[in-house]
């Protein structure tokens, strides 16, 4: 089949029965909740823009292993082009949807297994790889949306997993079987988990002998027996159910959709486990994952971006300020802030680095600089957007208002800023603008791929400091001089 | 007609598509088929922006001529936005005209 259009990705899900719960409910439909239709939009569109002629080049390929054409989604990155291209397609995906739209994690996961099976079976006459490989073929074929599922709840931080009170902290192993593994535990945030078709999983931490059973990384349908999917709350989520103005941005809703994902006695057969006990490719795996991860945010919250700069830019129009220097010089400084971090992107996918295995992966110290950099400049964009919005994006009466039999004329009349544009079209603009700055987006912003602190620990890895003193050290002529620091 | 890709287009590109489209349909002395045919006379580019990515030599071997935009520009030459679907579709028929007399020649 290879390629999947977003009606066949909605049948899909409705095809699957995974156990889903969300304010108290147990979910029978995601592709038909109202709460959930924003999220699978998103994901839709990964499947129905690789269909589109304009879009094709970036979000089609060539599968390594089949020859097949596919969605970028379940490719392998083999080139800088390919690296290039990812971060170009999250630009154009985030402008069509002004949120997140889940796929990327599943395929940073793929890319990072990918390599590390290569890698763990040289070394340990394992064959995690063929396995992984097959796999990967049923991905691509089937066009399947996969979700990356690395962190574990972690109790207390200052401890390592198999030292936890509780064992289940982590995701581990608590049973060998002649045909399988069974797990338990839980992973959190996991983007996309509930419209996804399956998991991978991965350890998330660095692990020592003693935490074997933890280093474990495999992948289970959705609907495997034991999984159970607790659905985050979002700032205004019930807006999703309640109103459609009000919701700001009502097709593609406002940040991907997290969950808690269960793992409560899991099966998994052999065929689908990629680390076993393998404890010393832990930390590989989490930062090739983490690596590719961090290389995206230039391109999606770049994307993201462009719309938000397009919807100040609308809004200061609408309100007759677009004139005043202060305005103008603001939306400059946005876009200086997003294009710096579309720059951080490109440039860690140019400077990718080629792997054992034969994929490449993004530099690894400027990806980690471009999502700190996101972790930063994301809400410097919101909060000039929120600045040139006005007061009025914290007070907007509501929808019902606007449309009440006896104040909606009010409200319409007050709303109203330039004469002869609608006030319906000034709501529109700020609802998109609250719906963007306002809340769970930016958190994704400064956690998604990692924590700050996350990066800088990345950063000071490879900041290689002791090459940058000798470099200071020969200018300011101190101790023996080469000619040239190596 | 070949995309770049539309990451981040500067112009409309499938304006100057739909125009194309509709001067095939129109003319019907050329039609628009997959770069994946045989023999394929001529290959639209349109690309985003002065980048170009879309402009590729492995592109341009699969027609025999090629046409790029790249922006606010066609081969290289400033054009505004507003008359790219125009212009396209001149230079495009130019090349219909070449094909036609070499046709007619060899014949």
């Amino acid at each position: 089949m290879s390629l999947m259009e977003g009606k066949q990705y909605r049948g899909s899900l409705r095809k699957l029965k995974p156990e889903i719960y969300y304010l108290g409910e147990k979910i029978e439909s995601v592709a038909d909740h109202p709460a959930f239709i924003p999220h699978v939009n998103s994901a839709a569109l990964t499947y129905d823009m690789a269909l589109a002629p304009e879009f094709e080049e970036l979000l089609t390929t060539t599968s390594h292993l089949t020859g097949e054409k596919i969605n970028r989604y379940t490719h392998i990155h083999h080139s800088h082009d390919d690296l290039v291209k990812k971060v170009k397609m999250l630009r154009a995906l985030g402008q069509q949807t002004g949120s997140c739209f889940q796929r990327c994690v599943g395929h940073d996961a793929m890319n990072a297994i990918y390599s590390v099976t290569y890698d763990i079976d040289q070394k340990m006459g394992t064959d995690y790889h063929k396995r992984f490989i097959e796999v990967l073929k049923e991905i691509q074929t089937k066009d399947l949306m996969v979700s990356g599922a690395m962190t574990d709840p972690k109790g207390d931080r200052r401890f390592p997993p198999s030292q936890q009170k509780d064992p289940d902290l982590y995701v581990h192993v608590v049973e060998k079987k002649s045909d399988g593994i069974v797990v338990s535990g839980a992973k959190m945030h996991i983007t996309g988990a509930v419209n996804s078709h399956g998991h991978l999983v991965m350890p998330t931490t660095a692990m020592g002998k003693e935490d074997a059973d933890y280093a474990v990384s495999f992948y289970v349908s959705i609907d495997a027996p034991g999984l159970i999917h607790v659905f985050g709350r979002q700032t205004n989520d019930t807006r999703k159910c309640d109103c459609m103005l009000d919701q700001g941005n009502v097709e593609y809703g406002m940040v991907g959709g997290e969950a808690l994902v269960i793992f409560d006695k899991v099966f998994v057969p052999w065929k689908h486990v990629f680390m076993c006990g393998e404890y010393e490719f832990a930390y590989d795996l989490v930062e090739r994952f983490a690596t590719a991860h961090r290389q995206n945010y230039g391109g999606c919250k770049t994307g993201l971006a462009d719309a938000l700069i397009g919807a100040t830019y609308a809004l200061v129009q609408v309100q007759g300020t677009e004139r005043a220097s202060h305005v103008r010089d603001k939306l400059v400084e946005m876009v200086h802030l997003a294009e710096t971090l579309y720059c951080c992107s490109i440039a860690c996918s140019c400077q990718g680095i080629p792997l054992p295995a034969g994929n490449y992966m993004a530099d690894p110290l400027l990806a980690n600089v471009t999502k700190l950099n996101v972790t930063r400049y994301a809400y410097e964009i919101a909060r000039l957007a929120q600045d040139l919005a006005g007061g009025v994006l914290a007070t907007t009466p509501s929808e019902r208002d606007w449309q009440h039999p006896k104040v909606g004329k009010y409200v319409d009349k007050y709303m109203k800023a330039v004469a002869d544009v609608p006030a319906e079209t000034r709501i529109r603009l700020i609802r998109l603008l609250e719906a963007m700055t306002c809340g769970t987006a930016l958190a994704e912003s400064m956690h998604g791929a990692g924590s700050p602190q996350a990066q800088k620990i990345m950063i000071e890895r490879r900041a290689n400091f002791e090459r940058k003193k000798r470099l200071a050290e020969k200018l300011a002529k101190i101790g023996e001089q080469p000619r040239f620091v190596c | 007609m070949k995309y770049c890709g539309s990451c981040n287009p500067w112009v409309d590109l499938t304006r100057i598509a739909r125009h194309l489209t509709q001067v095939a349909e129109q003319r019907k002395d050329f039609q628009l088929v997959p770069l994946s045919e045989d023999n394929v006379d001529a290959v639209v580019i349109l690309c985003g922006c002065p980048r170009a990515c879309g402009n590729k030599k492995e592109v341009r071997d699969k027609a025999r001529q090629s046409l790029v935009t790249a922006g606010e520009s066609i081969n290289r030459r400033p054009i505004p936005e507003k008359d790219l679907p125009a212009t396209v579709e001149r230079e495009l028929l130019k090349i219909v005209e070449q094909l036609k007399d070499s046709l007619s020649a060899g014949a």
